[in-house]
């Protein structure tokens, strides 16, 4: 019997193997080199040559955690909130609306709402900023102006860059979102809404309780990876707002955007590795104790 | 346990598309590779020249799109490094640290820079060794839309230029535009001003009253510019000849000529307050060597170089693209002279201030953005901005080391 | 009075109406985009915007198509995008499986720690990753890239594929071994089928990811006929100072399509197999 199990072991790991190799050289090698090189003096002085000088870089890395630093984690938490929680919902409805098997013209809805996902992103945010965004020319002043209103500096203050880069992370995040829920509610055994129709139950009804918790465990992989990367957005803020070169005057700051501005950009590999892994220690805190752990598993 | 298992198998299955994976040491000393990002009608001008004066070596010119994040991975692997790369000379500083550059001079005889403008040599120099030779060169030019602007009308003083701004400016319309909260734009009225952003030394604003004085001065355009400090939107506007005049660089020469604009170049006006012209940075594109290729392949390199030192390399670059050449006897040809953007540029040159190239000027460039647009662009009070500015500054380059 | 069907073909009339107009809105920007690329003046920003340019031109696509290495940039990208598809799908499904199906000492624990990589900042990935290839030989070399791209998205591709097998009963496996077939037969005949739809979802994700990505291909790959076209658009982006904007909008629309299509091809397969009379679990 004891034997059976070991071998039963042995065959998964075997199985798993490839995947988790890739894994542990792609993902996880990568955080721990980025340890070890936090704990050495790697800087445009000892570029090839640096040596091991144990935690004197946290020691400096607590500094950045200033006031600013606050603000920053402050307004990163409220983002992710925001972006989830409204990403959820439009995700969950129009994926719903999309299943209706009456709708003929459904696949071409969806192809059409996949298109910003099939940009690279920093061509789609040059779109925005450019195209959509800017004071002279962006389509949206030009409405604006022939709507009779004056011309709005749309990225120039806080809390008006925040909703323009809000709106901008949806239109990129929104068609993963939905064609993920869309997947999973595929999976729905037909027969399910059949009796509960039968049963005389509502559409709210059917959707609290058969929808919502079929495609719950499906999509909780996808979510909390997706609560990552909106943690650790950088590319939407930092192109649209904060740019070398073509700052707007906003002061929103995600924590990476922030730790960009004040420690990537002293090329001190060591230090400002000692950041990234005292970030990745905060979000496991933070996960850990909001439970996203519990959701993903079962 | 199974885990460490599974990274030893996985360690023999890399080393054995290792194996496989190899590159074909090609040990030839003819050889060299120069990484670039430059745009194709330059590097077609070196190569045509470099394959008539050295046709013996074989040159590879390859354009590299993250250059310097690259070479900051590769630069002492002599398998994935270039032997050369070409490139502006504001991070010599940074890679003369990291211990991956060799002094240009080396290659040289000894007096062959002589003819070569100071402004260039001394941006090439870096802790009194010269890390690059200079190819071309760029600055900032004040131009104008000959249309809206006559050239009578060209404001030699700053004041000139606000009151044209004043009396222009409205309706859509502008009278002067300029990406005013970008530091390297900025630079130019910083040393107008008797000021500087760092000093050889490494210290943050020598002189912080000629910067607040400069950033209270230049308010005054700001509020008569768009709202928008970004290279796309001055450019439209000055291209779609809605801003008569602006500071740009020999980049936006091609775009206004497409566009149909009569344009006209003028000094920089000079501040009234001081009696200086606004000096704006330049940048010097030169060669760079890096150190395993002087190793390796000394008498291609020394080849290379001193063919790239003849003064017709520049001709043929100022021909091909409008630039401007860093050798000063570039310019006793007569076409090169005829050329009224090169000819400016030659010009400013001579007040022109080389971008610092000491590796502390990488945080500069963001501490001063910051500054800008905090002070233009959120309306925020210039001491309290600056002296935030200051201390980041100085938290910054301590800790880069 | 209204009939039901009558009733029903209003609601489908609206929700058209209402998927009509939200695909407008959420395509402005590409609508912005398409009609720059079929203008002939030179300016992504100009002050009278239009949706149908003003002077329609097709320049712009034949400048893309011929101008530019952008068929070399397509090829790049399909063998690179094919290759990792094909790679993290022989690697997620296997473990997928073997994660939802079998229960083995250390399994929830991976499991766990799998979603919490996701939490590390990748931005300084960069180095170890360099620091991996180089040994091996494979910086400025495909074989690396595709590692890279499929390490990177194993995670999700695990997760995602596991996540839909949990869905799938466990009773017509079990029929299937009282017949008589091995656990690979029964992955491949019973399993494979019915999750079609996130196989598909998940290797799309891949292809996505691999279409669009740029960092590690601008900074792995030199030379522009290796670039991929995510890779040679950024390129073209940074450092042409003067760029042609219709050029750029047109190459940027160019590299979309392909990936449309795949994503309207894919459709009909993204249909469940267990849509009528599956067991009741």
């Amino acid at each position: 019997m004891k034997k059976r199990k070991a071998k039963n072991t042995a065959v998964s790991y075997l199985w798993s193997a490839p995947s988790l190799l890739l894994i542990a050289l792609m993902v996880v090698f990568p955080i721990l080199y980025t340890g070890y090189v936090s704990l050495t003096n790697m800087n445009v002085y000892h570029w090839f040559d640096f040596t091991i000088v144990g935690i004197d870089n946290y020691i400096r890395a607590l500094f950045v955690f200033d006031s600013g630093f606050l603000t920053a984690l402050l307004a990163t938490l409220l983002w992710t909130v925001v972006n989830m929680a409204v990403q959820l919902v439009i995700a969950f409805v129009l994926a719903s609306l999309l299943n209706n098997q009456k709708l003929r013209l459904r696949k071409l809805y969806k192809t059409l709402l996949m298109f910003p996902w099939a940009m690279p992103g920093y061509v789609s945010i040059l779109l925005w900023k450019t195209g959509m965004f800017n004071t002279q020319f962006g389509l949206f002043n030009q409405w604006m102006e022939k709507a009779g209103f004056t011309a709005a500096r749309w990225l120039s203050n806080d809390v008006s860059a925040f909703l323009c880069c809000t709106l901008v992370n949806l239109w990129l995040a929104l068609p993963f979102m939905i064609m993920i829920m869309d997947g999973a509610m595929q999976s729905i055994d037909r027969s399910y809404f059949e009796s509960a129709l039968l049963d005389g139950a509502n559409w709210l009804e059917r959707t609290r309780f058969i929808t919502i918790p079929a495609i719950r465990p499906i999509i909780a992989p996808a979510v909390i990876i997706t609560i990552f990367t909106t943690f650790k957005q950088f590319d939407v803020v930092y192109l649209l707002t904060q740019q070398a070169g073509a700052k707007t005057g906003s002061g929103f700051h995600t924590i990476l955007t922030y730790t960009y501005e004040n420690a990537f950009v002293t090329n001190n590999y060591g230090y400002s590795s000692a950041i990234s892994i005292i970030i990745f220690i905060m979000l496991i805190v933070f996960s850990a104790k909001y439970q996203l752990r519990e959701e993903g598993d079962e | 346990m199974k885990r460490i298992v599974s990274a030893l198998l996985c360690l023999c299955l890399c080393l054995g598309l290792a194996s496989c994976g190899q590159k074909p040491d090609a040990e030839g000393t003819k050889k060299l590779t120069i990484w670039h990002d430059k745009e194709d009608a330059v590097i077609e001008a070196l190569s045509d020249y470099l394959s008539a004066a050295v046709p013996d070596l074989e040159i590879t010119f390859e354009k590299k799109t993250s250059l310097t994040d690259s070479l900051k991975l590769v630069g002492n692997d002599p398998a994935a490094a270039p032997d050369l790369f070409i490139f502006a000379h504001d991070k010599i500083g940074v890679f003369a640290e990291m211990g991956i550059l060799t002094p240009v001079t080396e290659f040289l005889e000894e007096d062959t820079l002589t003819d070569f403008l100071p402004m260039t040599l001394a941006a090439a120099t870096y802790e009194d060794q010269v890390y690059q030779l200079p190819l071309y060169f760029e600055t900032l030019l004040f131009m104008y839309n000959r249309r809206y602007m006559q050239d009578d009308e060209v404001p030699s003083t700053t004041e000139e230029l606000l009151s044209y701004a004043q009396a222009n400016t409205g309706r859509g319309r502008y009278g002067f535009v300029e990406q005013h909260s970008t530091a390297y734009y900025s630079a130019a009225w910083i040393h107008g001003f008797g000021g500087s952003i760092i000093d050889e030394d490494g210290v943050p604003f020598p002189d912080p009253q000629a910067v607040k004085d400069a950033l209270a001065y230049h308010l005054k355009f700001v509020a008569l510019m768009p709202g928008e400090t970004e290279y796309n939107t001055v450019n439209t506007l000055f291209l779609e000849g809605k801003a008569d005049a602006t500071i740009g660089g020999p980049w936006l020469v091609p775009s206004a000529r497409d566009a149909g604009i009569d344009l006209g170049i003028a000094p920089m006006p000079t501040v009234d307050e001081t009696g200086k012209a606004l000096a704006p940075y330049s940048g010097v594109q030169g060669i760079h060597v890096l150190r395993f290729a002087a190793e390796d392949k000394k008498e291609a390199v020394q080849e290379l170089l001193t063919a790239l030192t003849a003064p017709s390399v520049g001709i043929d670059l100022a021909l091909a693209s409008g630039c401007a050449p860093a050798n000063a006897l570039c310019y006793d040809d007569s076409r090169v002279a005829g050329d009224e953007f090169v000819q400016a540029m030659r010009t400013t040159a001579e007040i022109a201030v080389p971008m610092p190239n000491i590796p502390e000027m990488d945080v500069m460039w963001t501490v001063v953005g910051n500054l800008l647009t905090d002070v233009n662009l959120s309306g925020k009070d210039i001491d309290s901005s600056f002296s935030t500015a200051a201390d980041k500054a100085k938290e910054l380059i301590d800790a880069m080391k | 009075m209204m009939g039901k069907k009558q009733k029903e073909r209003l609601g489908l009339f609206f929700l058209n109406i209402f998927f009509i107009t939200l695909c407008f809105l959420t395509l402005i920007p590409i609508l912005y985009a398409l009609s720059v690329s079929f203008s002939g003046q030179n300016g992504l920003l100009s002050s009278d915007f239009s949706f149908i340019p003003h002077d329609f031109t097709l320049d712009n696509y034949k400048e893309v198509f011929l101008g530019e290495s952008i068929m070399t940039w397509f090829g790049n990208t399909v063998i690179l995008a094919v290759t990792t598809v094909a790679l993290s799908l022989t690697v997620a499904v296997p473990a997928a499986y073997c994660f939802s199906r079998r229960r083995f000492p250390g399994r929830k624990a991976i499991l766990k720690c799998l979603v919490l990589l996701n939490a590390f900042p990748a931005i300084l990935s960069m180095f170890a990753i360099y620091r991996l290839l180089r040994p091996l030989g494979l910086v400025n070399h495909r074989v690396g890239l595709i590692l890279v791209y499929t390490g990177t998205m194993a995670v999700f591709s695990l997760w995602n594929t596991k996540g839909y097998f949990d869905t799938i009963p466990k009773e017509i496996e079990e029929a299937a071994h009282i017949d008589g077939a091995s656990d690979l037969q029964v992955v491949i005949r019973i399993v494979m089928p019915l999750a079609k739809p996130s196989i598909i979802v998940t290797g799309l994700m891949v292809l996505i990811y691999v279409w669009n990505e740029y960092i590690y291909a601008t900074t792995f790959l030199t030379g522009e006929g290796n670039y991929t076209l995510a890779a040679g658009l950024y390129a073209l982006q940074a450092t042409e100072m003067s760029g042609s904007w219709p050029v750029f909008s047109a190459a940027s629309v160019t590299v979309s399509l392909p990936v449309l299509i795949i994503f309207f091809l894919c459709q009909k397969h993204m249909t469940s197999g267990l849509t009528t009379g599956g067991v009741k679990g």
